[in-house]
């Protein structure tokens, strides 16, 4: 049972990696249509949808990043293991639920306002700058959600328990 | 440097010479024509006309243009779209307005061509359905609609499902009480159905065909007329020729190809006629005399009036526009800050009350860009293929201000990665570990964020205090400027005590600030807040309005800004990212434990890993810094909503047009 919180800890580190890619992988999806009929008109516009379609990618990112900081964290990836204590694991858990839940939610509202974008583009392609801006205002949500996991996590490394 | 002074021109000269006045606006491409006002004595030019009719031939050499560019094999490299215009001088330009009209008629062969390729196609296509049509009747050697003598009858169709002829003979008997004389025959059974002619006597033919119905028996569809095998020969035929008609078609559009630079000339010719016609609109003409009015940059202004009076003996006016004059906005700025001017246009140029916001923010853009990419691995690539498009290509104005501005965002990243240590990740200490056995420790010159995010938070905080302060600086000017100084006052100074005081009480949730500098941000935030209650409502009527005002604005405030300065927490998150991913394509790359595989591996890992990481985290720091301008920057100062200057000039794709000197 020694083992108990590293394996609590390495299962939220594989929650933040698997719903937050999810996430982006259905939202990079979903605008990659809408982008896809653009091109059937205007091959010339690729780059400007492109840049469309790789935003909801950067949740999957960031859930990467968590899970791999974790693991980091853990010394699973490097370093020696040595177990935690089952407080500290739940502590780790939890810290990775903010990515991977907003990270999941925010990657498909991301995806919906890119894919209205390319509306844009397709229709004013002087505008697509402002097309990303609204893109981007979602982003912000999963931006807090991995600073706070990311903290959470530096945190809970430096606490004795 | 900034928002360039126009002036308005108004031009009188004489009829005659309303041509070459415009060929030489067009030229110089400095002034933008201003609606025709409706007057008695004046009258417009209707060039509606000349306008479709060249639109026409436009639209012609646009789809020839397209066309070609399909079967030209000579296509250029990604990086040709940056080589620029080629330049023609005017003599040069008017020589090959002679081969015009042969260009136009070989668009016309283009397009002709082209379309009777797509028409061929078709028609190959319905061919080849019809073949597919054919091919299960190939045995059938009768016409379907042959008909017999009166003695008998023949069915031609299909079932469904497989049978062999006894068990469809079989199935055919079951279905009829008495004895019948018929003889059938399977001519193929394909996808599941039974393809069948069957010949009977014609007394017995009726319940023949009912037995045959009741299995679900379909006539031979009716466009097979003739002997199906024969009729196959025939498509066939049809179709080989039409193969070879597309072939030499084909053959003959390449060989138009030569013609694409020819038929680029012409593009750009109409382009230029069509805006100069669209905008002899908007002269006025009386009978012998004609007066065109617009804006002009100051600057150019006095040059252009000389020489029109000199060459057309035109009466030329300048004046300062009217107050309420829709004056366009051109900007003009140093290399440095013309970097960042797309990205206030893609926002909005500046309006009447703005001043130019490039020069100030610039130095913000760049050094934002810079802590969110933060790698020196990144910034040094940057800059090196920055430079070396600057000099290996001759670039158009708004390209190369997008390359400049990559290449200061390139500086930056290089400067705060390293500080940071940052160099493609730590591929410095990941080969120094693994190939040489050599710890080598951090290369940042001032604290790695990994190590330390809750300094860099804090870090990014202040830097984000700082820019909201530079755009509320840009608003006291602003204000001060027109008067405004008692709004310039109590609209600014508040707000700088109040976030000033409450920055190190929040600091001090995280860390240990000062009892002396926490007591001082106390006195400065009370301040700031009283001075806040006390003044923004002072628009209200009465006194409990005043000071419901006050109360609400300082809730706003308090909350905007927090909310404001919190979304600078983005520079680490984003910084963190680049880095953390960076070094973990380097970890992947040194798996196995074989040091030449090892070694193989990480070169591959790397160049792969590290293009798609920089090219995922260009865009995000690119999206990011316009989001923190846009929403938290700009919001603080800038009005916007100003017209873009679109003077009649040289509006060419392909051609530059030049003075000859």
């Amino acid at each position: 049972m020694e083992n108990l919180g590293t394996v609590l800890a390495v299962l939220g580190a594989a929650i933040a990696a698997v719903l937050s890619g999810l996430g982006s992988a259905k939202g990079v999806g979903l605008v990659g249509q809408a982008a896809a009929g653009v091109i059937t008109e205007d091959p010339s516009k690729f780059g400007k949808v492109l840049i469309l379609v790789i935003l909801p990618g950067t949740q999957g990112l960031y859930g990467f990043l968590t899970a791999f900081l974790q693991l980091v964290q853990l010394n699973i990836i490097g370093g020696e293991y040595v177990p935690i204590s089952l407080a500290k694991g739940l502590m780790y858990f939890g810290a990775c639920m903010p990515i991977a839940i907003v990270g999941y939610f925010s990657a498909i509202a991301q995806a919906k306002a890119a894919a209205a974008g390319v509306n844009i583009v397709a229709k004013k392609p002087a505008e697509s700058g402002k097309a990303l801006t609204f893109a981007a205002m979602v982003e912000t949500y999963a931006v807090l959600a991995l600073l706070i996991s990311i903290l959470a996590m530096f945190s809970i490394t430096g606490i004795n328990l | 440097m900034a928002k360039l002074r126009m002036k308005r021109i108004e031009i009188l000269a004489l009829l005659e010479h309303s041509k070459d006045i415009i060929d030489l606006l067009q030229i110089k491409g400095t002034v933008e024509l201003s609606e025709r006002v409706e007057c008695d004595a004046f009258e417009g030019l209707p060039t509606h006309p000349s306008v479709s009719f060249f639109e026409k031939y436009l639209n012609e050499a646009k789809s020839a243009y397209e066309v070609l560019s399909q079967y030209d094999d000579s296509k250029g490299s990604l990086l040709s779209a940056l080589e620029g215009k080629r330049e023609l001088t005017i003599s040069e330009y008017i020589k090959k307005t002679e081969n015009v009209d042969w260009i136009l008629s070989r668009c016309a062969k283009v397009n002709a061509l082209h379309k009777s390729i797509q028409e061929d196609k078709a028609a190959l296509a319905q061919l080849e359905s019809q073949t597919d049509l054919l091919l299960p009747w190939i045995n059938l050697d009768i016409s379907p609609l042959f008909k017999p003598n009166g003695q008998s009858r023949i069915f031609v169709g299909s079932l469904p499902l497989l049978y062999t002829e006894e068990e469809l003979n079989e199935a055919i008997i079951g279905q009829i009480a008495e004895e019948s004389f018929f003889d059938l025959h399977i001519i193929s059974t394909i996808k599941e159905k039974t393809n069948i002619a069957l010949i009977t006597h014609s007394s017995v033919a009726d319940d023949v065909l009912g037995a045959l119905k009741a299995l679900g028996f379909a006539k031979i569809s009716d466009s097979i007329k003739g002997i199906p095998a024969e009729e196959l020969a025939k498509v066939e035929n049809d179709m080989s020729g039409l193969e070879k008609k597309i072939d030499e078609d084909t053959k003959e559009l390449k060989s138009f190809t030569d013609c694409l630079e020819g038929i680029k000339f012409v593009i750009d010719y109409f382009t230029l006629r069509i805006n100069k016609y669209e905008n002899m609109e908007k002269l006025s003409v009386s009978n012998n005399a004609l007066v065109i009015s617009g804006f002009i940059p100051e600057k150019k202004s006095e040059r252009l009036a000389k020489e029109l009076e000199e060459k057309f003996s035109a009466i030329v006016s300048l004046n300062e526009p009217d107050e309420d004059d829709d004056v366009p906005v051109l900007l003009e700025n140093r290399p440095f800050a013309a970097g960042v001017e797309g990205i206030t246009e893609m926002y909005s140029l500046p309006g009447k009350e703005d001043y130019d916001p490039n020069p100030v923010m610039a130095f913000f853009y760049y050094a934002l860009f810079g802590i969110m990419l933060s790698d020196a691995g990144y910034g040094l690539l940057m800059v090196i293929s920055m430079l070396f498009v600057k000099f290996k290509y001759k670039l158009e104005s708004n390209t190369k201000k997008t390359v400049d501005m990559f290449l200061y965002c390139g500086v930056s990243t290089l400067f705060w990665g390293a500080m940071f240590g940052s160099w493609f990740g730590d591929i410095v200490q990941v080969v120094g570990r693994e190939f040489f056995g050599k710890d080598i420790p951090s290369l940042a010159l001032w604290f790695e964020p990994v190590n330390d995010p809750m300094k860099m938070l804090l870090y990014s905080f202040l830097f984000g205090i700082m820019h909201l302060f530079l755009g509320l600086g840009i608003r006291f000017y602003t204000l001060w400027k027109n008067n405004q100084k008692l709004d310039a006052v109590l609209d600014v100074i508040p707000v700088y005590l109040l976030v000033t005081g409450v920055a190190p009480i929040g600091a001090g949730v995280v860390l240990d600030v000062p009892e002396t500098i926490s007591s001082i941000g106390k006195k400065l935030a009370l301040a700031g807040a009283v001075l806040i209650i006390l003044t923004s409502g002072r628009s209200a009527k009465n006194i409990i309005g005043k000071l419901g005002g006050g109360l609400y604005e300082l809730y706003n405030t308090g909350a905007g800004y927090m909310g404001d300065i919190l979304s600078y927490s983005r520079l680490l998150a984003l910084g963190l990212s680049t880095g953390v991913v960076a070094s973990v394509i380097n970890l992947l790359g040194t798996m196995p434990s074989n040091k030449i595989l090892k070694a193989i591996m990480l070169i591959f890992v790397f160049i792969f890993g590290q293009g798609v990481n920089l090219a995922i985290n260009l865009i995000g720091a690119y999206v990011h810094t316009n989001r923190l301008f846009f929403v938290e920057f700009f919001s603080k100062f800038y009005e916007g909503g100003g017209r873009a200057f679109t003077p009649l000039k040289m509006n060419t794709s392909y051609f530059k047009i030049k003075e000859e000197k």
